[in-house]
This record gives structure tokens, C-alpha cells and sequence, in this order.
């Protein structure tokens, strides 16, 4: 029989987004800042292993003390880990209204460009206590909207020296603060790349992935 | 003038990596009174028992739909009205009986959740309705295709609609087109990605133009079903979509 077979239309790829809300204040100099650093590497490796979420993780990075965008949402298969340099005070509230603000501008390019997307992550790591001056209980107020619309997903990681109580007040019941191991940033890394490698490979109707273990730290409840 | 048609569900890569049964299922039937009758399901790939509801969700619709059928006079006109009765009353059946399934195995109704899309066509008019992703797409002899709805879609891509939600009602599209449609695909979203281009959710020719053509040149495609097998099992189509999918296919002709 003569008849060809179908072709396929080129669609845009699904995409995945994650912001990383990176603590860069002046207690992570040193060490801190260093093993964060080999941390960003190793989850751009780790995530490149899988070849369809290379394609679908996009990454931003907002450091804060100051607040700024260090990376711009970028798919890993073209991102390039930075050196982040540890200086200056904990703007957290700032940062996390930079960061929540920062997505809703990307989902609207997503939507203007016919590209869908999955529920986006916020991962936040710090390992000092907000500003005195810093606006965070609105910004947990935004977190707490956000998580109960279920219009993203937010963890926050504390570094030794990381002001837990305020932590817990930032994000939900159901997801505590994660206290690291040490500097074990590595293992973080790539649990978070496994995540999102399960999160980009998963289909309709996935209630909730099931996440990998946690070996890198410890809930804080 | 007849029906031809063929059905066929493939299992994805990414379910047979995790030795999940093919969660799809589609089938149909031809009336008395030469009325086609077909639908598709997907089951949700988190719902454990996502296979059984997918099947037993087309069988409800095909036998109630059937039933109705035989207690109608079908005229040449169709009216939305008379689809969204139709199609409600059809879409009630099927919560019933995936209820009194939940009932009978143990199972909680989300251990059962899938979409599901149903069309009824006759010569002159197709109606159809959707609950939930996947696509229906019909087709004029010169090879224009048109997308009956545009697939229910969360603000996230991996969530959608399910008959077994409670306001899947509300979720329901529904839609009535005059004339007559000389080809018919209706399939699970496991070929979205490869057959409509989303950014404007158009159904892309090159896709279903061969497909129509195969069954505009196959007499019996149940039979000579070979190019539907093997185009779902390719390699092509595995390396973009691991998803289950479905293709139901009819045209109607000499």
C-alpha cells in the first residue's frame, strides 16, 4: 500500500520551571558559598544526564544581599553555573517577592508563546535570619496564597546558623524547612535534580509525584 | 455507502518501563440505523485502577448511547440542545457505573479516574462531546481538518479533567457540526504533542492526511490493521511520546 506515514508537528517543549532563592549574604562566605557553588554544577550535570529534562528544567538563580537576578530562566542544556560571591545583609522578604514576581512574568511569556508548563518550584536557601527591615511576613503571606492555590511549589532549606522559626513561618504546614547536613549541598543538588527530572517526566493526572527520599537533611517539625 | 473504521491503543514506553498495564482504551459501533458511535478514554496515570475505568467508561457510553439510539428516529438535523441532553444524560451513566465498579471492587472512585470523548456521526452531522484531553479532529475529502474542542487543560500540563470528578459536567465540551465529515479521528493525548499544534491548536494536515488516505485505500482495516500497529508501536513516535495512546479512525464511503 502507497500511503506515507503521518509526520509529526514540531510543538514547543514542555517546560519546567525552578527559581533557585539564593542566600548570599556575608556569613556564607567562605566554605558556605563555596560548596553552593560546586552545588549549582553539580545539579546542571546531574540534571543534563536526562536528556528530556535538559530540555524541559529551566532554571532562574536570584541571589539576595542585595536582591538580584543572577540568572535569567535558561533550559540546563544551556546554562552555565555561576560563581556566586557571598556579601552584604539578608534582604529574604525582598528576594522572595523578586523571585514569586520574577514566575509570573515567565508563565505569561509560556502562555503568549503556546508553551506549557509544569507547576513551578521555588527552592530557597539561606543560612541567616531575614533584615530587621525586611518585608517577609508579606512575602510568607504571598508563599501561603501561592502554595494554597497550588500555583507552586516553595522549599526552603536552612544552612546551619539559618533562622528556623522564621523559616517555618515562611512556608506551609505541609512542606517544614529542611535543615542541610553540614555544607552537604552536593547531596541537595541532586535530590533537587531528580526531582525535577520526575516533576518534567510526569503525566496527566500525576496528583502528586513522588518525590525522592531526603538524605541530605532533616525536616524541621 | 458504509462505515469503515478501525481502533487500536499502544502502551507507552514510560508504562512499560514501570510494567503499568496501557491505561487507554477506545472502541465503537455502527448502529442499525448506520449511526457511528465511538469513544476514547484515557486513565489518569496516577489512578490505580486507571485501566478499568477507561474501559469501563467507553463500554458504558457505547452501550447507553446505542440504547438511546435505538428509542430515537435520527434526522438529518442535530441541534446543540439536543447533543449537550444527550451527552449529559450519557456522561451520567457512566459516573453511575464506574460508582457501583468503586462499590463492587473495594476501589475509591479516583482509583478509577479517566477522560473520556464520545462522538456520534451520521452522514450529515457529527456530534461529540469531551471531558478531560485527548482530541477529535474531522476532515473534508480535500484534506481540511478541523479540531472539534480545544483539550481541557489545568493551568499545568499534567493536570486535566476526569469524569470521575465532581464537576465533571461542567467540564464537559460539547458541539454539533452539520455536514458531512468524511473522516474521523478521535485520539488519546498521548498524540496531542505530534498531531495539533498548540500554540493555536490547529490539527496538523501532514499528521492526518496519510491516516485518512490508509483508510480511504483499506476495505477492512480491522483486518489490515499492520500500518495503524505499527505506526503506534514505532520508534518515531516512542521517541516523542511515551504516553499510552489511541487512534480511532473512521471514514464514511464506498
Amino acid at each position: 500500500m502507497g500511503v506515507g506515514l503521518p509526520e509529526f508537528v514540531e510543538n514547543p517543549e514542555n517546560r519546567c520551571p525552578v527559581v533557585l532563592l539564593l542566600d548570599t549574604s556575608g556569613s556564607m562566605a567562605g566554605e558556605p558559598i563555596r560548596a553552593l557553588n560546586r552545588g549549582l554544577t553539580v545539579f546542571q550535570e546531574a540534571v543534563q544526564e536526562d536528556e528530556q529534562a535538559a530540555l524541559r528544567v529551566e532554571v532562574a538563580i536570584v541571589a539576595f544581599g542585595p536582591v538580584r537576578l543572577v540568572q535569567d530562566f535558561v533550559t540546563i542544556d544551556q546554562f552555565v553555573p555561576p560563581e556566586l560571591e557571598a556579601n552584604g545583609l539578608t534582604p529574604m522578604g525582598e528576594a522572595v517577592d523578586y523571585a514569586l514576581d520574577l514566575l509570573e512574568s515567565r508563565k505569561e511569556t509560556y502562555r503568549t508563546s503556546g508553551i506549557q508548563y509544569y507547576r513551578p518550584w521555588v527552592f530557597l536557601i539561606t543560612d541567616g535570619a531575614p533584615n530587621l527591615n525586611s518585608p517577609w511576613q508579606r512575602a510568607a503571606q504571598r508563599i501561603k496564597e501561592a502554595e494554597g492555590n497550588r500555583k507552586l511549589s516553595f522549599f526552603a532549606v536552612g544552612v546551619q546558623g539559618a533562622d528556623i522559626d522564621t523559616l517555618r513561618q515562611i512556608v506551609t504546614l505541609e512542606r517544614p524547612p529542611m535543615l542541610l547536613h553540614g555544607l552537604d549541598f552536593k547531596s541537595m543538588f541532586v535530590w533537587l535534580s531528580d526531582s525535577m527530572r520526575r516533576v518534567s517526566s510526569s503525566t496527566v493526572g500525576g496528583e502528586m509525584v513522588a518525590l525522592p527520599p531526603v538524605g541530605w537533611g532533616q525536616i524541621t517539625t | 455507502m458504509v462505515w469503515r473504521a478501525i481502533v487500536r491503543s499502544s502502551v507507552g514506553t514510560s508504562h512499560k518501563k514501570r510494567q503499568m498495564p496501557c491505561q487507554d482504551y477506545g472502541q465503537y459501533f455502527i448502529s442499525s440505523d448506520d449511526v457511528f458511535v465511538g469513544a476514547v478514554s484515557d486513565g489518569a496515570g496516577s489512578a490505580k485502577h486507571a485501566d478499568v475505568g477507561a474501559e469501563l467508561a467507553v463500554k458504558t457510553a457505547l452501550f447507553n448511547a446505542g440504547d438511546w439510539l435505538e428509542r430515537q428516529r435520527i434526522s438529518l438535523a442535530f441541534t446543540q440542545t439536543q447533543a449537550e441532553t444527550i451527552f449529559s444524560w450519557v456522561l451520567e451513566t457512566v459516573v453511575t457505573a464506574l460508582k457501583q465498579e468503586a462499590a463492587n471492587t473495594g476501589y475509591s472512585l479516583n482509583d478509577l479516574a479517566c477522560t473520556l470523548l464520545i462522538f456520534i456521526a451520521t452522514p450529515d452531522w457529527v456530534a461529540a462531546m469531551q471531558v478531560g484531553d485527548g482530541f477529535i479532529v474531522v476532515g473534508s475529502h480535500s484534506h481540511e481538518y478541523y479540531l472539534l474542542f480545544q483539550p481541557s487543560k489545568g493551568e499545568f500540563i499534567n493536570e486535566t479533567a476526569f469524569v470521575t470528578a465532581p464537576n465533571a459536567l461542567d467540564e464537559m465540551q460539547v458541539c454539533v457540526r452539520s455536514g458531512k465529515q468524511e473522516f474521523i479521528c478521535a485520539a488519546t493525548d498521548g498524540l496531542e504533542r505530534v498531531a495539533i499544534r498548540m500554540d493555536e491548536w490547529l490539527p496538523f494536515a501532514k499528521f492526518f492526511q496519510p491516516l485518512q488516505e490508509y483508510m480511504w485505500a483499506t476495505s477492512s482495516p480491522e483486518q489490515e490493521d499492520e500500518y495503524i500497529r505499527n505506526f503506534l508501536d514505532s520508534e518515531r513516535l516512542n521517541a516523542r511520546t511515551d504516553d499510552d495512546k489511541t487512534l480511532l479512525l473512521c471514514v464514511y464511503g464506498r
